[in-house]
């Protein structure tokens, strides 16, 4: 465990000390009886006196006192225990310590078990062997524990769902290893895409957009979904403002960068890009919702039947058969 | 690196496409067309109308007055559309009091002023879902006689039908009536004392007798009352000559929308270039026959479904000025833009045109396009 304390700060080796002590079934209550003040420590409670009393106890069981120990404030602590308590987590403190490890700090560690409780649940070396399979695909300190911070969830995936998300972004859309840590950087969502949905959007980018791997990535294009990606698209192309390249890559007006159109608010993307009125732009999304809808419900029925191509009328003739694969493309091609 | 990456998707380069898609779609240069023809007039409200007509249009239910079935237009209401046209009326009537020259008015008003002010029917009913709202119509159902309760079609379609301002005892012409959807409007007003339904194509007339037979008690489909041909429009204003009250020219046109989104039959196909060239001409002269078929005094009413000058605004001041030269005939152009004002929260109308009015589609209000002009005969 020792090993993979990067981020060694002193008070953390001070801590991973103590619980280690903890966890072998010693128990040492370093937290000072101070006037006025309840413990709520059973030590103290079952010895007043603080000159360090050895006891065994169960290493799997969480305690307020434990928490203190780790630095989580009272109100913190009694936060932790009443969650711990509710998941009936086994191995809660071998979870925290794999946390710890990581240089996250109390806060950081309270605010992922609110996101998501079902850490709680996990076993510890589960935990920290995906934590290094996180690392031995690229991400470095600071962006492992931001991820791990603001994606909570990444944590309950198995490593070998994990790993097919970089496989397919490296095997089948090309991106290459660097691109691939960034995309896990920026959208560690991604990870629990369905595969098909993400092979699906990169081919919409990449044929029926025309962007290339670098945009996909600086537009950070996997934190979006589908169907706003689609929407954002459409809305532009129908407008006369985006136009599918043809073989050559060439278009007859300049199509505005892949982040222009994705990686800005609404409201942005609608004055700036779009130059369309927020009425239009939520009518144009409900249209979009019922024909993608329909569309999906003909695919089902359809067998070979090409239907009408309602979406996108400005492509050349090369590009034409590959259009007509979008349209009718995904359902029917994994029957 | 594109043709590398191409190789590895499973389902590029299979034969996975349908046999039946064009390989040449005419849609495309129907919207190449707009691209190009349109950007000038249109500039800022180009994109607007571009992705209104690339999207599912709006429809309206035109009121079937003849259907016997109760509860139609309140069925309808309970879903929460609302007649476009009967709001209007009703404001129309608050105002009457302090009717003045809110905007300047070009018409000749010497010769029938009050009937301007309530010249919208108040018969024909047309419900519409509210701005922004994308609900459907369900299809009307037929009444204990088989007729139907109410036509669906796009509600701009109803306003050059209401700017023809029928009055009772009318006897109208429809010189290009098909599929029926003006014509069964018309029919709506109950002031039609006899119709005469023209249209060139035989199999798209068949269609406007089917059209009316679903929608009219067979006593109204009386020869004496309701007369449907199938001849050249060019030909009827010299055999008819000043015989109309009022003669709604609805032309054969480019269908814009129609066009940009259907493959079958397009205009716009290599194979009806010079057809779709020769359509400005066509729709000149189909529109000097109407005129020529109005008595004096009567109303002549022009419309499209097409945003293009060349079909609308050109075609209307080259049959007046050949009117004039050619046949003695004065026309005047008689000014819309009050019913313009009117319909403006269901309707997005163009600024400023030279003659007539048009409706555009917009995400909001995905009605049109649809041109009008109203013409009238002084002589």
């Amino acid at each position: 465990m020792f090993n993979h304390c990067y981020i060694a700060t002193v008070r953390n080796l001070a801590i991973c000390h103590l619980m280690l002590r903890w966890m072998w079934g010693w128990s040492v209550c370093p937290v000072a009886v101070s006037r006025g003040h309840m413990p709520f420590c059973s030590t103290h409670q079952a010895n007043p006196s603080h000159s360090g009393q050895v006891t065994h106890r169960p290493g799997n069981q969480l305690t307020l006192c434990s928490l203190l120990e780790m630095g989580f404030s009272e109100t913190q602590a009694k936060e932790m225990h009443e969650g711990a308590t509710k998941s009936r987590g086994k191995h809660v403190p071998s979870v925290l310590t794999a946390l710890l490890l990581l240089g996250l700090n109390p806060s950081s560690i309270l605010k992922i078990m609110q996101k998501c409780p079902e850490v709680y649940s996990l076993k510890g070396a589960d935990l920290q062997q995906r934590i290094d399979h996180l690392r031995k695909m690229g991400l470095i300190e600071g962006s492992l524990q931001r991820m791990i911070s603001h994606y909570p969830k990444v944590m309950l995936l198995p490593v070998k769902r994990v790993n097919m998300v970089p496989r397919l972004l490296r095997e089948k859309c090309l991106f290459t290893i660097h691109q691939v840590t960034d995309i896990l950087r920026d959208s560690p969502e991604v990870l629990e895409e369905d595969l098909a949905q993400l092979e699906y959007k990169f081919q919409y980018v990449y044929f029926r957009m025309g962007v290339r791997q670098p945009e996909m990535v600086k537009a950070k294009l996997f934190r979006l979904p589908l169907s706003e990606l689609r929407c954002r698209h459409c809305f532009l192309e129908r407008r006369g403002l985006y136009q599918t390249p043809d073989k050559k890559g060439q278009t007859l007006i300049l199509n505005p960068p892949l982040k222009d159109v994705l990686c800005v608010s609404e409201e942005t993307y609608l004055t700036q890009v779009a130059m369309a009125t927020a009425e239009e732009f939520h009518v144009f999304r409900k249209l979009m919702a019922r024909e993608q809808e329909e569309k999906g419900r003909e695919d089902e029925y359809s067998s070979d039947e090409d239907e009408e191509d309602k979406d996108d009328d400005d492509d050349d003739n090369g590009l034409h058969r590959r259009k007509c694969h979008w349209n009718t493309g995904y359902k029917k091609d994994r029957k | 690196m594109a043709a590398y990456v191409c190789m590895r998707f499973p389902f590029m380069g299979t034969s996975n496409c349908a046999a039946t898609r064009p390989k040449f779609p005419a849609t495309e240069p129907a919207l190449h067309n707009f691209d190009t023809s349109y950007s000038k007039q249109l500039w800022d409200l180009l994109p607007s109308i571009r992705v209104a007509m690339l999207c599912e249009q709006k429809y309206g239910a035109l009121i079937n007055s003849f259907s016997s079935a109760p509860n139609v237009i309140t069925e309808l209401e309970a879903q929460g559309c609302k007649d476009f046209i009967s709001i209007y009326c009703t404001r129309n009537e608050v105002h009457q009091s302090s009717q003045d020259s809110t905007t300047s008015h070009r018409d000749s008003t010497e010769l029938e002023p009050a009937a301007l002010r309530p010249s919208i029917s108040p018969d024909i009913k047309c419900l519409v879902f509210p701005k922004g709202d994308i609900s459907r119509f369900k299809p009307a159902r037929p009444d204990s006689s088989g007729i139907l309760g109410y036509y669906l079609l796009d509600a701009a379609s109803v306003l050059p039908v209401l700017a023809l301002d029928i009055q009772p005892g009318h006897t109208v012409l429809d010189l290009c009536a098909a599929p029926g959807g003006k014509t069964l409007a018309l029919l709506q007003t109950h002031s039609v004392n006899y119709l005469w339904a023209n249209d060139l194509s035989g199999s798209r007339t068949m269609r406007l007798r089917r059209t009316l037979q679903s929608y009219l008690p067979k006593e109204f489909l009386d020869e004496n009352k309701i007369h449907i041909t199938s001849t050249d429009g060019r030909q009827l204003g010299m055999t008819e000559k000043k015989s109309f009250d009022r003669v709604l020219v609805d032309v054969p046109c480019t269908t814009d929308r129609h066009s940009a989104m259907v493959e079958e039959n397009n205009v716009f196909k290599r194979s009806r270039t010079k057809e779709r060239q020769k359509l400005p001409l066509l729709q000149t002269q189909l529109l000097l026959s109407g005129i020529q078929a109005t008595r004096r005094g009567g109303n002549v009413v022009y419309s499209t479904c097409s945003l293009s000058q060349l079909q609308n605004e050109c075609v209307v001041q080259q049959a007046i000025s050949l009117a004039q030269q050619e046949l003695g005939i004065t026309v005047q152009v008689q000014d819309l833009g009050w019913f313009a004002q009117r319909f403006s929260d269901t309707f997005h109308f163009a600024p400023q045109l030279s003659v007539g009015e048009l409706v555009l589609p917009h995400l909001c209000a995905n009605f049109g396009p649809i041109y009008m002009c109203k013409l009238q005969r002084m002589n």
